[in-house]
């Protein structure tokens, strides 16, 4: 009897260590101990299917109507704006206008994360932009307006969060409507394993929706990858339904 | 057999892609771009490939019924999106007899948008920014296995 016992005392103890082991898979961290997230992402907009070759599926990817707190009175026609015919309003990307935060982070492109002790920088190979984050320091008392705003960091256990203001009006993401200059976000990156991070965004736009809302996507970390270059007006052919002929067919 | 190992590789992937319900790319508004009315189906001789942003461009030389040969001009995804999914410039070989499908351009060119183009042995890639229409709302919650 007590070897039955003494044995179902082992399996426990072995089950727990393998759960302890599971749940503490250890996730990269940095010298200090903090959650490492350096390295190049298959950000939100991705399949996380990762194929031969450490490839992905990238797929444009935008916020859940669904999950977005009910509009202010009178905000829906401010964020569901009717399209004009210029382009410079509907589709700003199409003039290779940046398409900004947070609708960058959700961009079917990869982007690269830098960090140290005190800064945590994030590459967008999408138009090539970037945000430099520090990490314990405040907004600045005037922030200026910009596609990117002003993002700063904290770390909450081993979650790090990242606060961004100072956003123009501008599109939320790519097949939602447009946000105001009172967007705030909150980014919260928490490791789920070695190479999947979750990545929650919360939105809190006090002139468009009633209350904040969140939305949580994933992240893939891919060894292999390197940001590419990406120009925008490199090649845009049919900017604006004009297309322009190439050499090709310029010979025929 | 290199070729042969890129083909078999593409296949595979390509074979992924098409399984997947909505895969996507664009970052450009493509109905400003091109006429969702107008379907088209062209075969021809692969002349020329611009692996460039924002988005490649395949042309074919097209022969008519008459025997006219026009060059026609196929956006498709950015070099990176494909990249990432496998399909690289060296995949598309220049003098291969492809079928593109897409949607004519708006302004009425011989240009059209690359929406899933079929190579020589019949096998179809998924290589276009056509699923923008149709863009995916939201993405999996943290925790969920794909």
């Amino acid at each position: 009897m007590s070897t039955v016992k003494g044995r179902i005392f082992l399996l426990l103890i072995a089950s727990l260590g393998a759960a302890q082991l599971l749940a503490g898979q250890s996730i990269p961290r940095m010298p200090d101990g903090k959650p490492k997230f350096s390295g190049v992402w298959a950000g939100p907009a991705f399949l996380h299917v990762v194929g031969p070759d450490d490839t992905d599926t990238p797929r444009v990817t935008s916020f859940d109507r669904s999950r977005m707190a009910p509009f202010l009175p009178g905000a829906e026609a401010k964020f569901f704006q009717k399209p004009t015919g210029d382009l410079l309003h509907d589709d700003p990307t199409a003039l290779c206008l940046p398409d900004g935060h947070p609708r960058k982070a959700l961009a079917p492109y990869a982007q690269q994360i830098f960090q140290t002790g005190d800064s945590v920088v994030i590459l967008y190979e999408y138009m090539h932009f970037f945000r430099v984050i520090p990490i314990g320091k405040p907004h600045p008392a005037d922030v200026e307006l910009t596609f990117m705003g002003d993002a700063v960091a904290k770390w909450d256990g081993d979650t790090l969060v990242i606060d961004t203001i100072g956003l123009r009006e501008w599109t939320l993401s790519a097949s939602n409507g447009w946000h105001s200059d009172a967007l705030h976000t909150i980014e919260r990156l928490k490791h789920i394993d070695p190479t999947t991070v979750s990545y929650e965004i919360t939105i809190d736009d006090p002139k468009i929706f009633t209350r904040p809302w969140s939305q949580t996507f994933q992240m893939k970390l891919h060894p292999t990858w390197a940001l590419l270059e990406q120009v925008c007006e490199e090649n845009n052919r049919c900017q604006g339904g004009n297309c322009t002929p190439s050499e090709s067919q310029k010979a025929k | 057999m290199l070729l042969r190992t890129t083909r078999r590789r593409l296949f595979t992937l390509a074979s992924m892609v098409l399984l997947v319900p909505v895969v996507a790319l664009a970052h450009h508004s493509y109905t400003a771009e091109f006429d969702t009315t107008k379907p088209i189906k062209l075969s021809g001789v692969l002349t020329r490939v611009e692996w460039a942003n924002p988005h490649i461009w395949l042309y074919l030389d097209v022969k008519d019924d008459s025997g006219k040969v026009t060059n026609w001009g196929f956006s498709a995804s950015p070099p990176g999106m494909l990249q990432r999914r496998g399909i690289t410039k060296s995949s598309l070989k220049l003098g291969d007899v492809l079928t593109i499908t897409g949607h004519r351009a708006k302004d009425g060119s011989n240009n059209a948008s690359g929406n899933v183009v079929t190579f020589p042995d019949g096998r179809d890639a998924r290589i276009g920014q056509d699923q923008a229409l149709n863009p995916t709302e939201g993405a999996p919650d943290a925790g969920k296995k794909r």
